[in-house]
């Protein structure tokens, strides 16, 4: 008896202890905290990487988190002040804001800031280390950095490398921030806004039906495209180019390619025409908007999707909710009397059909049509 | 080396006279040293800013220009040579770029791991160091030259300026810097960090992994992995390296050649001996020729 109590003691202890180790352990502490959801290959190209060997993967990492999108242009910062390493050249002022807005047009913040962990933006300085080269041999310091962003792109359109481009001259060696130029002189110095076309034409080597009408705006507002998700291979020197004023045009195969993502399955004619086509009209479908429903956004109806789906004609449809309560009679035209308006729609709307004429037979037995006896007053309807 | 010591010894015993380039830099011995330092060239990082001719300008005291001096980028178009005040220059090349602007190519040493100068050198003034480095000694240096004759990528200048006392002049990999702990000042100044500086063995993987990581932008060449045995700095590019004006050499050492029959034929000092005994055989034909004359004049 007595031993079976010791085993009895003993298993007790065993159990609180594995319970405490459960509660208050290590593994308590990762569940405790929030883990980011990245996967480890993504950095590390060893199995078990240390603080000694962390094995790290070169940058830049394409499989990164893509910050474009979870932030908002306006959160950006305006302008930077670069004087970290302030050595032979003065600091640079870097208008980052208007750097940002051009982006838009390339690959978004990502064009930039190419790691950036979930939740934040990293700055340059979070990885890329001021005293140059890191121990991994593929990660350029602070300075490279820098330099290799900002002349990659600015030689393809500037044909220029001066280091004056970027950076204050350095007034003597004694002044650390190395200027004496007010970072005012450049805040609010916006990018030109881009303006969107309404149309483009375009006339094509297609025989018998060479015009493409592409409807600009109808693509960004109703499908809701952001300029990168068809200008995906645009750079700052396909406008800026200070040689080469005019662009050169994309070859058929690069057209082609853009719009064949969403319109793989469509016929050539859906885009090209004998003539330039009309812009869109409701009509066409087979159901002409009336004066309420032109007023709404195309999303408004048809809202989920890139692409616009066709609706049930039927109006419950979309008004499933209208009863007798919320619903104002008025805006049809025809206001009801006291009697009426309690009246469930269903009474003189057969089968919810309000499309067809109403039935009065349901309550009257006299054989009266809405016209004659109508039930309420007609009113003039707004707009 | 301690051959080469013998022969020194054995030099100043009169033998060296016969056995002529025996003192000559031995790089047979030199095997490529894991550790050794190197640097890697992306060609399609360096964006021609000459900052790296400066800093060299500086680190080795070669001339007074000032920066202002190597501001111009349109002497890169001229395929300038290393010469005596300036150790490395950068060269503009095609490397095909879609906006048309060139591409640029940093010349200096490459600092060969079995360098063709070394063994061309009569006297030892040029040394391959385990680090990496071909270092100089001026005061061995007797001014042959053939170093300039020997070297594949025709690095060696000579102050021909100086009739007093010129040097060979080349780029020295800061061999000084490098002891104190310091990068060579090309690589510290370089803005865009075309250079890489570091143990070669990792320069060769990490050259590898951007080929793989931007095959589009690489020729599939590390090039000087090989070349002549190999070199201590390597170079990538984006077009192929018979359109640079680096030359297209085999992985065979250039001193392979004449290190094989000069020390094939003087090994076991061959030559005195065989001359020696040449002529020790022909006195003794000659005697016995003599005295079988005497004898025949004798009996006759």
């Amino acid at each position: 008896m007595k031993r079976k109590d010791n085993i009895f003691g003993i298993s007790a202890v065993i159990t609180i202890v594995i319970g405490l180790a459960v509660a208050f352990g290590p593994t308590a502490d990762l569940s405790a905290r929030e883990m980011p959801k990245v996967n480890c290959s993504q950095c590390h190209s060893c199995e078990t990487p240390t603080a000694q060997n962390p094995c790290l993967t070169n940058c830049p990492r394409m499989s990164q988190v893509n910050v474009a999108g979870r932030h908002d242009l306006s959160e950006a910062p305006k302008v930077l002040i670069l004087n970290k390493l302030v050595n032979q050249y003065g600091a640079v002022h870097f208008n980052h804001k208007l750097h940002a807005e051009m982006a838009g047009m390339n690959q978004g913040c990502t064009t930039c800031h190419h790691y950036s962990p979930e939740g934040h933006i990293s700055p340059c300085s979070e990885c890329h280390g001021k005293e140059g080269q890191s121990a991994n041999l593929g990660q350029p310091g602070l300075k490279g950095a820098f330099h290799r962003q900002c002349i990659s792109c600015h030689r393809e359109w500037s044909h220029d490398t001066d280091c004056r481009i970027c950076h204050m001259p350095l007034e003597g060696k004694s002044t650390s921030s190395g200027t004496t130029i007010d970072s005012t002189d450049i805040v609010g110095i916006s990018h030109v806004r881009l303006v969107e076309p309404e149309k483009k034409v375009y006339y094509t080597s297609y025989k018998g039906k060479p015009v493409v009408t592409f409807f600009h705006k109808d693509h960004t507002e109703l499908f809701n495209l952001r300029c990168v998700d068809c200008h995906t291979k645009e750079n700052c020197s396909g406008c800026h180019d200070i040689e080469k004023p005019v662009r050169a045009a994309k070859s058929e195969a690069e057209v082609h390619a853009v719009c064949s993502g969403c319109h793989a399955s469509n016929s050539c004619e859906t885009c090209h025409d004998s003539r330039e086509k009309p812009a869109f009209a409701h009509g066409s479908t087979g159901w002409p908007l009336n004066q309420y429903h032109v007023k709404l956004e195309c999303r408004g109806c048809h809202p989920t999707g890139k692409r616009i789906s066709r609706l049930r004609a039927d109006c419950v449809a979309c008004h499933g909710s209208w009863n007798p309560q919320n619903f104002q009679h008025a805006v049809t035209g025809l206001q009801l009397d006291k009697t009426h308006a309690e009246v469930d729609c269903g009474d003189c709307h057969r089968d919810k059909r309000y499309d067809v004429k109403p039935d009065c037979s349901t309550c009257h037995d006299d054989n009266r049509s809405p016209e004659k006896a109508p039930p309420g007053h007609y009113v003039k309807t707004r707009g | 080396m301690k051959r080469r010591d013998i022969l020194k010894l054995a030099g100043a015993g009169g033998v060296l006279l016969l056995s002529g380039t025996a003192a000559a830099g031995d790089t047979q011995g030199m095997a490529s040293n894991d550790d050794a330092l190197g640097v890697l060239v992306d060609t399609t990082v360096c964006i021609g800013c000459r900052k790296c001719e400066w800093a060299c300008n500086q680190a080795n005291a070669l001339s007074s220009r000032d920066s202002k001096a190597f501001e111009d980028k349109s002497v890169c178009r001229k395929q300038r040579r290393p010469v005596d005040d300036a150790f490395t220059v950068v060269n503009a090349f095609d490397g095909r770029r879609s906006d048309g602007e060139p591409s640029y190519m940093k010349i200096q040493c490459m600092h060969c791991f079995k360098p063709a100068c070394v063994s061309a050198c009569l006297v030892g003034a040029l040394r391959k160091t385990p680090e990496g480095p071909v270092t100089y000694d001026s005061w061995k240096c007797m001014g042959c030259r053939y170093c300039m004759v020997a070297c594949p990528f025709q690095i060696p200048a000579y102050e021909y300026s100086d009739p007093l006392t010129p040097r060979v002049r080349k780029c020295t990999f800061c061999a000084e810097r490098l002891g104190e702990g310091k990068k060579p000042a090309c690589v510290e100044i370089c803005p865009n960090e075309a250079l890489t500086f570091g143990k070669r063995r990792d320069l060769v993987m990490l050259a590898y992994s951007r080929i793989r990581q931007f095959p589009d932008r690489y020729v599939d060449h590390v090039y000087g992995e090989n070349e002549a045995g190999g070199t201590s700095w390597m170079y990538l590019s984006p077009v192929d390296f018979t359109k640079t004006e680096l030359p297209a050499l085999n992985s065979r050492p250039i001193p392979e050649i004449t290190e094989t029959i000069q020390h094939g034929v003087f090994r076991w000092f061959v030559p005195p001996v065989l001359l020696y005994g040449i002529l020790g055989l022909s006195m003794i034909s000659m005697k016995t020729g003599d005295q079988d004359k005497k004898e025949d004049d004798n009996g006759a």
